[in-house]
């Protein structure tokens, strides 16, 4: 598909759009050349917020910042003029002309660099026919593989070869039921009147120590025991009701 | 063809950039002269007539479809999709073209607006590079690329027209100073314009 020309514009023949323009001066400049556009129509706010406020991109520096302060205090000051009148006097003020002479000397100086960039558009359209080769250059062929099959096999051997079962003995699984620590309860309370927790739990670990409690617990709640402590985390008397 | 000219012709297929001449030079093991007079040959043989044409492109040489071809060579081959430079993108980079090496605020200076953006994006798009520091001040000084230089179809860096040719002439620069003038005064026939968003005045009776 052919690259769409892009249109070289004189731009003081082009529709003013604000869309399209993006800096005071470009605006600016446009506006004066062309000579049927009232400057009383100029948009002041526009050009400031695009001059200083910008979509809060990046800091100026103070000189730049002062200097575009001037200008856009100048171009405040001729739309006011041009909006409220001037009373008639027989000097200019020497203020106002020096503001405006500053404007203009600015818009001169940056009228070259608006039509160079014309004529960069007017480059760009006619450098977008050719084409170039973009393909890299070869790249030297990968280094040559060593055709020792018996160690490729090896290699496949090792790689594909079933591997041991890990060992899970590390992970052994220990299971207590509630139910066979009740039943152990009632049998120790059938053979004594009283037992003693401590030594109903002796040797065992934690997991069945504090299990073997929910089991004395759960005997008394059904009334088959009786339960006593002395003193706080002291052995505790199971006795048969 | 010339020996040399068939060699050039070889390595300026091969080649994916522009060749500058004295790497043509050093190739081919030729004196300077020689290879642009081969060149010239080479041109010649590519003429209007082939699909292919001979150029001095991005500081070097390069062979190139002709611009009639792009139809047909985008069927072989996509073009990426385009990259559009917006107005203010444009007067940056013929800004840094004229002035470079120059710095972002004396960029900002001369277009009356914040550049920081569009430096940065002319930046990634590769048309735009840092080239050094500021003796004064320090600033970050940009400069264009070499496919700056390509894609504006320039020879080389600075291959541009006068900046004087651009100027404004002497009665245009005075049309500008005689517009901002007449702009702070009224035209002799009329009265004050209204305010904008002012109340309008109320009729008597």
């Amino acid at each position: 598909m052919l690259r769409a020309a892009v249109p070289v514009t004189d731009p003081l023949r082009q529709p003013v759009d604000l869309d399209l323009f993006q800096g005071p001066f470009d605006l600016l400049l446009t506006l004066v050349l062309r000579e049927e556009v009232d400057l009383f129509e100029l948009p002041l706010a526009e050009l400031v917020v695009a001059a200083l406020g910008g979509e809060g991109e990046g800091r100026w520096d103070p000189a730049t910042t002062s200097e575009l302060v001037v200008i856009l205090a100048a171009l405040a000051e001729v739309k006011a003029r041009r909006m409220l009148g001037e009373p008639d006097e027989d000097e200019p003020d020497p203020d106002a002309e020096e503001a405006r002479e500053r404007l203009a000397h600015r818009l001169v100086a940056y009228e070259p660099f608006r039509r160079a960039a014309a004529w960069l558009a007017e480059r760009e359209a006619a450098a977008a026919g050719p084409r170039y080769r973009s393909v890299p250059l070869e790249t030297p062929p990968a280094p040559a593989p060593r055709d020792d099959a018996a160690e490729l096999v090896a290699a496949m051997g090792r790689l594909l070869g079933a591997r041991p079962e890990p060992s899970l003995v590390h992970m052994g699984v220990r299971r207590i039921a509630l139910p066979e620590l009740i039943v152990r309860l009632r049998e120790a309370l059938a053979r004594a009147r009283r037992v003693s927790f401590d030594e109903m739990v002796a040797g065992r670990d934690r997991l069945e120590e504090g299990l073997l409690l929910i089991a004395t617990l759960e005997l008394a709640r059904r009334g088959e025991a009786r339960l006593s402590q002395a003193e706080p985390f002291g052995d505790i008397l199971i006795a048969r009701r | 063809m010339t020996e040399l000219a068939r060699r050039l012709e070889a390595l300026l297929f091969l080649s994916p950039d522009p060749l500058p001449l004295d790497a043509l030079a050093e190739l081919t093991e030729a004196a300077p002269d020689a290879v642009t007079g081969a060149l010239a040959e080479l041109a010649g043989r590519h003429g209007p007539d082939t699909g292919l044409e001979v150029v001095e492109i991005a500081g070097g040489m390069a062979l190139r479809t002709r611009a009639e071809m792009a139809e047909v060579c985008d069927r072989l081959r996509e073009r990426p999709p385009e990259d559009r430079l917006s107005p203010a993108a444009m007067e940056t980079l013929a800004v840094v073209a004229y002035l470079e090496p120059v710095s972002r605020p004396e960029i900002g200076r001369l277009r009356g607006v914040s550049v920081d953006a569009t430096v940065a994006s002319l930046v990634d798009r590769g048309l735009l590079e840092e080239a050094g520091r500021a003796e004064r001040g320090g600033a970050l000084l940009y400069r264009t690329t070499r496919a700056f230089q390509a894609r504006f179809g320039l020879r080389g860096a600075g291959d541009l027209p006068p900046l004087e040719r651009f100027e404004l002439t002497g009665p245009e620069a005075e049309a500008v100073r005689r517009r901002l003038s007449e702009a702070g005064h009224l035209p002799a026939s009329e009265g004050p314009r209204p305010v904008e968003g002012a109340p309008a005045p109320v009729p008597d009776g």
